[in-house]
């Protein structure tokens, strides 16, 4: 009788155990179905499989180990693993593509900007031509300096509508030949600093003059030179260079000024 | 007295079986070293906490060396094994948040060449 019952006890114990097991299995096939689903979605997209072949050959190799162990008791704990790392291959397998899709694409309008930048480059020189002597005129009208803080060239009040910060076309010369001179000289940089009269709200002469100097910044990123070798900055009406009691000092106070770095890529401090 | 005897075998059965279980599962150095490599690999190319993947690794992985303290190989093993392909998604998911960053900026900056192009004409 006592043995009878021991050997019940043991009995259930096993059977407990077994169900463990079963309410393990549940979370198991859950992961194997997502897994199978996550699988299928990357098998049938050419780009993936183009893409990241290895990741899907080992998203289905993991996938399949799952399904074979979850046809063995007492597995669900191995199915959930295989499932979950087959699950992860095809993620990884999606991200690749996206990222070589990316790069295709940028690819793509990387042509399409150096296209554009041609052709403006090609409109500018043409406006440029049309206004010969007159844009000559504005031209000498801008001064460019050697002083302690390196090359400066002043861009004048004239280049910009009162206001305003985009460049008007009577800069297109000035702009050709700031481009041209970094493209003989590659390894110069430059800071290209907005500065106002002290008319007006300080703020919004701070955002006038910085924008005004972005304006710049974005002519010559247009016509290609490199984003890193542009810095901006903006000093509102600080820094006057003449007094701004009078009609002709405020207008020489509003100016971008372009500082170049000497041919070894050393720019002056910022202000 | 009988029931000391009787009871032994099962305990022994038992004790046999897990001794067979540490047999089959030597310790998985390798691929922690693998996993330590993903992980770093993905903070190599900016992956940061924000990256809920990358943390996923990083607690399998502290995970995976407390398993390996306790002997638990099969348990190191699989904590590891996830944590590579956490690190590894991690990584995937940064290069391409980066990609789009920067087809969305060389699309700004078409959208510039195009307008002044169109206001030059």
């Amino acid at each position: 009788m006592n043995a009878v019952s021991r050997s019940l006890g043991f009995g259930l114990l096993l059977a407990s155990a077994g169900l463990a097991g079963c309410a393990g299995h549940q979370g198991s096939d859950q992961a194997l179905q997502g897994a199978v689903a996550d699988y299928q979605k990357v098998k049938e997209d050419t780009n993936v499989l183009r893409s990241a072949p290895k990741d899907v050959i080992r998203a289905g190799e993991l996938l399949g180990r799952a399904e074979r162990l979850s046809s063995y008791i007492g597995s669900a704990d191995d199915v959930t693993h295989y499932a979950y790392l087959s699950s992860r291959y095809s993620a990884i397998a999606r991200e690749h593509s996206k990222l070589l899709l990316n790069q295709e694409k940028l690819a793509r309008l990387e042509l399409e900007r150096q296209r554009l930048q041609l052709a403006l480059r090609e409109a500018k020189l043409a406006g440029a031509q049309q206004q010969g002597q007159w844009a000559e005129d504005q031209v000498v009208s801008l001064s460019t300096q050697q002083n302690e803080r390196g090359l400066v060239m002043t861009l004048g009040d004239m280049l910009f509508d009162t206001g305003r910060a985009e460049l008007k076309s009577s800069a297109n010369r000035t702009v050709l030949k700031v481009v041209q001179f970094l493209q003989f000289n590659p390894r110069r940089v430059v800071r290209i600093e907005g500065y106002t009269d002290s008319t007006g709200d300080g703020q919004e002469n701070l955002t006038l003059s910085k924008d005004r100097a972005q304006a710049v910044a974005d002519v010559l990123s247009d016509l290609g030179i490199e984003e890193e070798r542009i810095q901006v900055e903006g000093y509102g009406d600080q820094y006057p260079v003449d007094v701004n009691t009078s009609e002709r000092g405020r207008a020489q106070n509003r100016r971008v000024e372009i500082v170049f770095s000497d041919d070894k890529g050393r720019l002056s401090a910022p202000r | 007295m009988s029931f000391v005897l009787r009871i032994q075998p099962v305990v022994a059965a038992v004790l046999f079986a897990a001794l067979v279980g540490c047999a089959n599962d030597p310790a998985p150095t390798e691929q922690l070293k693998l996993t330590e490599q993903a992980v770093a690999q993905a903070q190599a190319v900016g992956a940061t906490d924000e990256e809920p993947d990358l943390v996923n690794a990083q607690t399998k992985l502290t995970q995976a060396r407390a398993d390996m303290a306790d002997q638990s190989y099969k348990a190191a093993r699989m904590h590891a094994e996830q944590a590579e392909l956490d690190a590894r998604l991690a990584e995937a998911r940064v290069l391409t948040q980066k990609s789009e960053a920067q087809v969305a900026q060389v699309n700004a900056r078409l959208e510039r060449l195009r307008k002044q192009l169109g206001a030059g004409q």
